[in-house]
């Protein structure tokens, strides 16, 4: 192999690299954050069952609970970007 | 309940509104110079417009974007606080009653969280001004179509680095000031020193110190991890909901060909997530200086 084609060859591992460590990096990091969620959505629904009159504090709760389960993949997605564009 | 009928200059407002969209959205497509491949129009979405030398110390370089949507954030606001303070009385109008019951709701969170009256104002001033200031900016692309910049960047043979700048009108929304992991991370950093130096004040030096052999010795490098590890998550996680945000809403505007404005786009992470995100950092505020002083 000549020193073109080497080259040529270099840049495509590089690329296929980036794509899949991108797609694996964004896929495992949503598992957390989706299990989590789920949790706190469905313990929230529970809650409301039992007491409907607390609604709006259940809600205004969850929705914080929400944002701080979400954080791991925020950090993936942040990942994800540095990889794609900085790498 | 009495339907309300809409007035006459309101409806004449919302169809000028309408049609400026409209036409904007047509010549966005005309003129706009679409893109041709997706690879095109997201090449250069993690690149800044930086001014400044490029070699150097970092405090020589700007991010003149971040300056300007700041001060713009700004202005709304002081303009907003001085039309309250205008017709300022008992019963209140309508700006009052919001900007009221707004200040109540989060009085009341950091009353529960912190009982000692002193650090409660304080926090309560602080948590108040990051939630207004964090909402503001996550809102500002929302409503109208915005200039975004876009930033070529090169990096020559002996390691200069080329930006080339070209402003592009309404493809994609303003940018907000939370975008900057700058702006970010300088509020959280101020939120953890504020908290640390309150933790001395309350429990005085030796406590403090004390604090982190609690409750074994051997856990003291887990507790200063623990402790720096808050302002990076407080900030990292403003930062990437609103940037992924930003990049998701121009990926999906080119998948639309821009005919709907990325205003529209924009109401999930703009105006949903934005604002429970500024409610998440000053809540989380209230949450680190309450767990130095009580």
């Amino acid at each position: 192999m000549d020193q073109e084609s080497v080259k040529i060859l270099a840049d495509a591992i590089v690329t296929a690299g980036k794509a899949i460590g991108a797609g694996l990096c964004m896929g495992l990091g949503a598992i957390g954050p989706g299990v989590g969620e789920g949790h706190v959505g469905g313990h929230a629904m529970d809650a409301i069952a039992r007491q409907p009159e607390l609604t709006n504090v259940i809600v205004t709760r969850m929705l914080l609970a929400d944002a701080i389960a979400e954080t791991t993949g925020i950090y993936s997605l942040l990942i994800t970007f540095l990889i794609l564009f900085a790498l | 309940m009495e339907r309300k009928k809409m007035s006459n200059k309101a409806k004449i407002q919302l169809i000028i509104f309408l049609l400026v969209y409209i036409a904007v959205g047509v010549l966005n497509v005309k003129l706009g110079g679409l893109p041709p491949t997706p690879a095109e129009a997201l090449k250069n979405v993690a690149n800044r417009w930086i001014l400044g030398p490029s070699s150097g110390p970092w405090y020589t370089r700007i991010n003149p974007m971040t300056i300007i949507m700041s001060w713009i954030v700004i202005g709304l606001i002081i303009w907003f606080a001085r039309s309250v303070n205008k017709d300022y009385s008992i019963i209140p109008s309508k700006k009052q009653s919001l900007a009221e019951s707004l200040m109540e709701f989060v009085y009341d969170i950091v009353q529960s969280s912190i009982p000692d009256e002193r650090y409660a104002r304080i926090t309560f001033k602080l948590a108040m001004t990051l939630f207004i200031y964090i909402a503001v900016s996550n809102l500002i692309g929302g409503f109208i179509p915005g200039i975004s910049v876009d930033v070529s960047k090169t990096i020559l043979e002996n390691g200069e680095v080329v930006r080339k700048v070209k402003f592009i009108l309404f493809s994609d929304t303003w940018f907000p000031p939370t975008a900057d992991l700058n702006t970010n991370l300088t509020y959280a950093v101020m939120v953890f020193i504020i908290s640390q130096y309150f933790g001395i004040r309350v429990k005085g030096i030796k406590a403090w110190l004390k604090g982190f052999l609690e409750p074994v010795p051997i856990l003291l490098p887990m507790n200063i991890i623990g402790e720096l590890a808050k302002p990076v998550s407080h900030s990292l996680r403003l930062f990437g909901n609103i940037t992924g945000g930003g990049i998701l809403v121009l990926t999906l505007s080119y998948f639309v060909k821009y005919m709907f404005l990325p205003p529209f786009l924009w109401g999930y992470f703009g105006i949903f997530s934005g604002l429970i995100q500024a409610f998440v950092f000053s809540t989380l505020t209230i949450a680190y200086i309450s767990s130095q002083v009580a």
